[in-house]
């Protein structure tokens, strides 16, 4: 067993582990933070990418040590204080970007992690950076018209 | 399980200490291939050493040679702007590696020493004639990259040194690169990659290096078609050669990606083109 201190969502956390655990089995078993989804476990479908400093990693093959001083972001920490979805989110919702919805947090974890680099992205960009997401209801277009509505408009709120 | 040990040195020193006192311990850098096996229920070693906080295996440093750190991730590689103009070959293959979220996190050290056929950075390394730099125990060493993999998934390096640079020689004046990779989507892994980075006059070509992926055990250079074609003047029946010798120097297998024959074929592709796209760039 360690001890590690992170922040997560903004928040101070301080949390035991075993050596051995991931990232996603912290954010889930330990914070119970479960939207974050583990799907292919391979690094290939996305479904749990998180941001860590800033930038999308898969939380499936992040060793849980590594995150030790470190901040992340999961689909939690994307609604505002009083819960309210945050624009990323509402322009899923408003343009058909879910179905199923599992890979909805991967997704929109990486779509959060290219806004926040490149608050202006083309459909080019958008789907460069969704290249580590797999969906397998759509077929990505509303997804990509859902990164393209939202972009540039989390800041009007607050996000 | 519950003896299981994840350290965190900050030193290399401190890192080669480790390894010599904790039974059973190997490294992890970025921990994107080896997380992927313990995931599938690959035994984990007693402990892990990772190497992801040591300030000394990490950034850039552009000179001759330059020095990129082991555990510079691809993200960061490909951020160096300097860097992806001097060795546009290198950016290209890095660009094509994983998606972004394994970009963010691989490293490029991590790359070589998985040493997998299919690894993307390995060609477009053998292409520019990479070095790498090890230490260990006894000391530092300078191997060249070529000789540093030596099997699939296995490296000349014992279990106790570490990957510490790797060190880019300066391209010769002109050089130009290309990389192609087979994948059904870019983030694949390649079903065949080629390297190639070329100095040519007119249609005369004076500097050729060519490396492949996934047609062999290891990344390999194409040292028979390199030979024909440094210093000819390029027409169909020289091209036609070297394709052969490239399809003839490689060894690849049957697998649920694509057939050997296949592969072979579509390396001798590969080299056409990239000879042919570099040339037609060149021409005034």
């Amino acid at each position: 067993m360690m001890r590690i201190a992170f922040s997560c969502n903004d928040k101070p956390v301080e949390v035991e582990i075993e050596e051995h655990q991931r990232l996603i089995d912290v954010l889930r078993d330990q914070l119970g933070l479960y939207g974050t989804k583990e799907g292919c476990g391979r690094g290939e479908c996305g479904a749990c990418t998180v941001i860590v400093e800033g930038r999308a990693v898969n939380s499936c093959l992040y060793p849980a040590p590594e995150i030790e001083g470190k901040s992340v972001v999961t689909i939690e920490g994307l609604q505002g204080p009083d819960n309210r979805l945050s624009a990323l989110q509402r322009s899923f919702v408003e343009h058909g970007g879910i179905q199923c919805g599992f890979c909805t947090p991967g997704m929109i974890m990486s779509a959060r992690a290219l806004l926040d680099e490149n608050p202006h992205p083309d459909k080019d960009e958008i789907r460069k950076a969704l290249a580590g997401n797999l969906c397998r209801c759509t077929g990505y277009v509303q997804i990509v018209d859902s990164i393209s509505h939202a972009g540039g408009g989390d800041e009007n709120d607050g996000v | 399980m519950n003896d299981f040990a994840y350290h965190r040195p900050h030193s290399v020193a401190d890192a080669l200490r480790l390894m010599s006192e904790v039974p059973g311990a190997r490294f992890i850098a970025g921990g994107t291939d080896v997380m992927v096996k313990f995931n599938a229920g690959a035994p984990r070693p007693q402990s892990l050493i990772s190497l992801r906080a040591i300030p000394e295996l990490s950034g850039i440093e552009l000179g001759e040679p330059t020095s990129i750190g082991a555990s510079t991730t691809i993200s960061d590689l490909l951020g160096q702007a300097e860097l992806c103009e001097r060795y546009p070959l290198l950016a290209q293959a890095a660009r094509c590696l994983g998606g972004p979220q394994i970009r963010n996190v691989a490293t490029i050290g991590g790359n070589l020493c998985n040493c997998s056929p299919c690894a993307d950075t390995a060609p477009a390394l053998l292409a520019i004639e990479a070095r790498v730099r090890l230490a260990s125990p006894a000391g530092e060493r300078e191997i060249a990259l070529e000789d540093f993999m030596s099997g699939p998934g296995q490296t000349c390096s014992p279990p106790d040194e570490i990957l510490t640079q790797v060190l880019l020689p300066k391209t010769p004046p002109g050089a130009r690169g290309i990389y192609f990779k087979k994948g059904r989507v870019r983030m694949d892994l390649a079903i065949v990659s080629l390297a190639a980075l070329v100095v040519s006059r007119g249609d005369e070509l004076r500097h050729v290096r060519l490396a492949a992926g996934s047609v062999a055990p290891v990344c390999l250079r194409l040292r028979a078609a390199e030979d024909l074609l440094t210093g000819e003047r390029v027409t169909h029946e020289l091209l036609a050669r070297a394709v052969r010798a490239a399809m003839e120097a490689v060894t690849p297998i049957d697998d649920l990606r694509a057939s050997a024959d296949y592969r072979r074929r579509l390396v001798g592709v590969y080299l056409r083109r990239a000879i042919e796209s570099i040339l037609n760039w060149s021409e005034p």
